[in-house]
């Protein structure tokens, strides 16, 4: 068999339509193709163009291929049928697309004159900087214009999100964000067979679902393109049916036959879900021709006979067949269509291979972590104007004299709100948030003053929660929500990396997803909650590009780190993870019990710290200057009190505050004027905290190579009770490290 | 030009018949003769006569109802000769071009796009509603190498965004040129962008420049015209074209899948009373049908620059300025001007 099918499968087609009998009884273009369809006889045709262009994309990319000048070969080829989709949905209708859907992209963009959408997939195929969308970065499908946000996902990833855009949409409407779109958009969320079964695609689905079980609108189509194959593995027959045909609360829609058969299905359930705001699941059947991608080998594991059976339903064949048969169109209508659109991609092919590339760095990241630190401080500053003292029911927080207010969880519970009447756009959500107020109540009260639409709890899935952010931030809310510990954060990361913080770089910056992702973590709760309680691993987070990780130790400066991760999220769209210590939460004291050490006051709005603002204590002392952040900050300080007492070395202790980026501009003007740099790390020890980016900064940039330190939790999940001390870094060891340190001046590790 | 290569077909618009043009018609065409005839019928100077004047007289040459058949036709004879020398992929055409194109492309019959072309002009002729006539200015958006520039585009925005109403005028944009774009209002509207938009100087030409005897086409303020025409020419026959014809949006209408009552409906509608985008019409001309050639009709050589300047935009073929272009065009020319 010739490994090569893509010259057989066309000339199969040609064949196909050079054997075409004359339409028996030929339909004027505007009339149904049967008795009562909405499909006219012309948009029937437009579907076959549609679907040829898209096959003559996939060609091209292959064609492109053999001489290197193309870079993505993952086609539609087989999977035309969705042309069906794309010629229904509006362009208003949000559209999370599979990456197979090259036919249902060039029908999208027939709505909008002036669109070149044949041009602009070429421009992805070949990487150019001229894409219009990922600028060579990624090809997607995406359109601003279109209302396709880029998914560069392969693994029904994108799913969560479109279900939260779907859940927002309502909601937004209702706050004045979003208006252009129509009141009855829907969402589209589109994958593959094989996807279906992956655990975000199941998450998504699953939300959808319970939103419409609580009666909450949440009007999303899934569709399912079932070519029956993940690459090489046969998805078992009947399976897609079998698993999503009887969920409650998702009507299942199969769309077989013939193209005409299948508008009506897609036409009938796109007005359900339009008009009944519920989900909907479609099975679009499809078949895969060429195998997964050009590189792909399909012989190697399917027999010629199988791959020839495949090819021989090309749906091409089988929609020309059917518009001849009803009259829709001519056989030699039909063969124009293929020579004239062969040939004008074939030529685009060749112009879009000479278009530009992204050639440097900055260039290529240029759209990922925006950063214009100055209007991001504008923006912390302005915010509506709000009766405080109304809002608080007298008494303001910075007023307050009880020792509640002045923690930690007290001042973030008063910025929360402050924050939340500032800025009508933002939405709080996550589990226990609302009605409980959160496990440690840092959101009491919010619901109760801003409402259910604003403030509410979610199910207890924290892929779904990430994805109500991402799809609430793609209308322009600002989603805060919740991560309820560290530890449950780590089975929905690809939401954070995969998918929010890779939208504005593969969207070059034209969507994005701004968000405050709050999370609740790291040890020292005495003993108390184990490992998923206590979890102290943010290496996964300070590892994805462009997110920003916001670590505050303190009342007031959370406030004002808050202040500053919401302006962020504003102005420069970014997503940043705003860790709470859990174990500051409600901590009072410093040094001894009672002293109220750990207490602040109140910075009243709009107060607000941005990343490299750093915390410094005991300036002026220069023997020794201490790093650390969150409960490392507060053990520092204890050791640098038992340290000038007890060895007479004056230590500075510098709060990084900011993780991700790090604030290496002030440590390492604070590192150049003191003797010794001890880093506490509360993180484990090998690359899930800070230490070793710290010390490396200092060695390769600072200037410093001697006298470097570090004390670091140790590799090892947090175990319960007293022998949490056995893997966490006390006082001692600070105290310990920071003489050895002072002392020596080599590079080591306590 | 070989048969193997693609060719665009582009159509002028009302600009197009000049002083240099007399004499264009081709006497013996039986469309020439044709067109005479409904001339007649009409109680209307031939064409022929306005063609074989002695001199050029722009009181009479420039007026719509003498203007618009007369490009019309130049530019239909020379479509044939071009469909004949050329294998045209699609066809676009600038405003009144566009009217060319629907006939060119066998949309509309010899005798359909007559009445089409002459009735417009007609109506276009009128006073506008409120008594005036309004008109269209034109203004460059490029420097000498035909770069964009962006000051020349803040004057343009802020001089349309002016206050209207209450004696500012109306004024809104009217065509999409690229590298030129042409504004269009009633009397006081034209006589603020006249005002707003700093002198420029380009080649020759002082801009902003009002165009002789025009009104303000694709604006809201030529409503009634849209509706005038939707009447007085509904028993016109529409069919699917013979060649992709692409709009004054960018909308491509292929032989296949067009609905002519949607091509009808646009060009009555939308047409007349939204921007005629040209420059987006040749965008997506040289990006979705990938030509080797723009092959420009008569009368003269209006767009001859416009499409330079779209290639530019586009850097198509490598062509990124003016420069560029020239060195193309003295070599292996891509834009073929059938007349100068």
């Amino acid at each position: 068999m010739t490994f090569d099918r893509v010259p057989i499968v066309e000339a199969a087609l040609d064949a196909a339509l050079a054997a075409l009998p004359a339409a028996p009884r030929p339909l004027r273009p505007e009339a149904p193709v049967r008795e009562r369809s909405t499909l006219t006889a012309a948009a029937a045709v437009a579907l076959f163009e549609d679907a040829v262009l898209s096959r003559a994309l996939d060609v091209a990319a292959r064609e492109l291929k053999k001489t290197n000048r193309s870079f993505y070969t993952i086609g539609s080829a087989g999977h035309e049928i969705n042309v069906v989709l794309g010629a229904q949905l509006r362009i208003t209708d949000p559209a999370f697309l599979h990456y197979r859907s090259g036919a249902l992209m060039m029908a999208r963009a027939r709505q909008l004159p002036g669109s070149t959408p044949a041009f602009d997939t070429l421009l992805g195929i070949v990487a150019s900087s001229e894409d219009p969308i990922a600028q060579g970065r990624h090809k997607v499908w995406g359109s601003r214009a279109l209302w396709v946000p880029p998914q560069t996902s392969t693994i029904a990833s994108h799913l969560p999100k479109a279900t939260g855009l779907a859940f927002s949409l309502a909601r937004a409407r209702r706050m004045g964000i979003a208006p252009e779109l129509p009141a009855d958009a829907i969402v589209l969320a589109s994958f593959g067979d094989a996807s279906a079964n992956h655990a975000t695609a199941l998450a998504g689905i699953n939300t959808a679902r319970y939103a419409a079980r609580l009666g909450l609108p949440c009007p999303i189509l899934f569709v399912c393109e079932d070519n029956g194959t993940g690459i090489s593995v046969p998805t078992p027959s009947g399976w897609i049916a079998e698993t999503f045909g009887s969920l409650p609360h998702l009507r299942y829609v199969a769309a077989e036959g013939e193209v005409d058969e299948v508008w009506e299905a897609v036409a009938t359930v796109i007005d359900e879900v339009r008009r009944l705001r519920t989900p909907a699941f479609l099975h679009l059947p499809t078949i895969r021709l060429w195998g997964h991608a050009g590189s792909d080998a399909e012989h190697t594991y399917r027999a010629a006979a199988e791959i020839a059976a495949t090819e021989a339903r090309d749906p091409l064949i089988r929609i020309a067949r059917r518009l001849t048969e009803l009259g829709a169109a001519d056989p030699e209508d039909l063969r124009a269509i293929v020579r004239d659109t062969r040939e004008r991609v074939g030529r685009a092919a060749e112009e879009a291979a000479t278009r530009p590339r992204l050639a440097t760095t900055a260039e290529v990241v240029a759209p990922m972590a925006p950063n214009h630190p100055e209007r991001v401080e504008q923006r912390a500053v302005a915010g509506e104007e709000v009766d405080r003292h109304a809002l608080f029911g007298g008494t303001l927080p910075e007023e307050a004299s009880g020792p509640n207010a002045r923690t930690l969880a007290g001042c973030l519970n008063a910025a929360l709100t402050d924050e939340m009447a500032r800025r009508p756009e933002l939405l709080l959500f996550g589990e226990d948030v609302a009605r409980k107020g959160g496990v440690y109540n840092v959101t009491n009260g919010l619901q109760r003053r801003f409402g259910a639409a604003r403030v509410f709890d979610t199910l207890l899935d924290e892929t779904s929660i990430l994805g109500i952010a991402q799809g609430a931030a793609h209308l322009g809310l600002l989603p805060l929500p919740e991560i309820q510990y560290l530890a449950y954060l780590h089975n929905a990361l690809d939401q954070l990396r995969g998918e929010a913080a890779s939208l504005q770089f593969f969207s070059s910056g034209q969507f994005r997803n701004p968000m405050v992702v709050r999370v609740a973590g790291l040890a020292y709760q005495k003993g108390f909650g184990g490992h998923f309680h206590n979890d102290n691993s943010i290496g996964a987070l300070r590892d994805i590009p462009g997110l920003v990780l916001a670590v505050p130790a303190r009342g007031d400066d959370a406030a004002r780190m808050l202040r500053g991760a919401v302006a962020m999220a504003i102005e420069d769209g970014r997503v940043v993870v705003f860790l709470e210590p859990i174990a500051l939460y409600h901590e009072k004291d410093l040094h001894a019990d009672g002293d109220g050490g750990w207490l602040t006051t109140y910075p009243a709005p709009p107060e607000a710290l941005l990343p490299g603002e750093v915390g410094v204590h005991e300036p002026d002392a220069s023997d020794l200057l201490i790093v650390s952040y969150a409960n490392g900050l507060r053990l520092s300080l204890q050791a640098a009190r038992r340290l000038r007492e007890e060895h007479d070395i004056a230590a500075r202790v510098l709060d990084l505050r900011w993780l991700n980026p790090l604030p290496t501009e002030a440590l390492r003007e604070h590192a150049a004027s003191c003797g010794a740099v001890l880093v506490v790390d509360e993180c484990r020890a090998t690359g899930g905290g800070i230490a070793d980016a710290v010390i490396a900064d200092l060695v390769e940039h600072g200037g410093r190579t001697t006298g470097l330190r570090s004390v670091r939790a140790v590799d090892s999940f947090v175990p319960l009770g007293s022998s949490t001390s056995a893997v966490l870094v006390g006082t001692d060891q600070i105290v310990a490290a920071a003489v050895a340190s002072v002392r020596s001046g080599a590079v080591t590790r306590a | 030009m070989t048969r193997a290569e693609r060719g665009i077909l582009v159509l002028p618009g009302r600009g197009a018949y000049t002083a240099a043009s007399l004499g264009s018609l081709d006497l013996a065409h039986p469309w020439t003769r044709r067109a005479d005839e409904l001339r007649e019928a009409a109680g209307l100077p031939k064409l022929t006569e306005l063609d074989g004047a002695a001199r050029f007289d722009p009181t009479l040459h420039l007026q719509p109802v003498h203007a618009s058949p007369l490009i019309w036709l130049a530019s239909l004879l020379d479509a044939e000769r071009a469909a004949a020398d050329h294998r045209i992929a699609a066809v676009i055409g600038n405003s009144l071009g566009w009217y060319t194109a629907l006939t060119a492309a066998g949309v509309l019959s010899f005798d359909d796009g007559f009445a089409l072309v002459s009735e417009l002009g007609r109506l276009q002729q009128e006073p506008l509603p409120d008594g005036g006539r309004g008109g269209q200015v034109i203004y460059p958006l490029t420097d000498a190498s035909w770069q964009p520039d962006e000051a020349l585009r803040a004057t343009v925005s802020s001089a349309v965004a002016a206050p209207s109403g209450n004696g500012h005028g109306r004024a809104f944009a009217s065509i999409e040129l690229g590298g030129f774009t042409v504004l269009a209002g009633d009397d006081a509207g034209v006589e603020r962008l006249l005002r707003h938009l700093a002198p420029v100087r380009v080649g020759e030409r002082l801009y902003p420049l009002r165009l002789a005897l025009h009104g303000p086409y694709h604006t809201p303020l030529v409503a009634h015209v849209a509706a005038a025409a939707r009447e007085l020419l509904a028993h016109l026959a529409w069919s699917q074209p013979q060649v992709t014809l692409i709009d004054g949006r960018g909308a491509r209408w292929t032989p296949w899948s067009t609905d002519p009552a949607a091509l009808r409906d646009y060009t009555l509608g939308d047409q007349v009373t939204t921007p005629y985008r040209f420059a987006t019409s040749l965008r997506v001309a040289l990006r979705e049908e990938a030509p080797d050639r723009l092959v420009l009709t008569g009368p003269g050589n209006s767009l001859g620059g416009i499409c330079g300047q779209a290639l530019v935009a586009e850097g198509y073929h490598g062509i990124h300025g003016r420069a560029d272009f020239d060195a193309v065009q003295a070599t292996d020319p891509i834009v073929l001007s059938m007349r100068r």
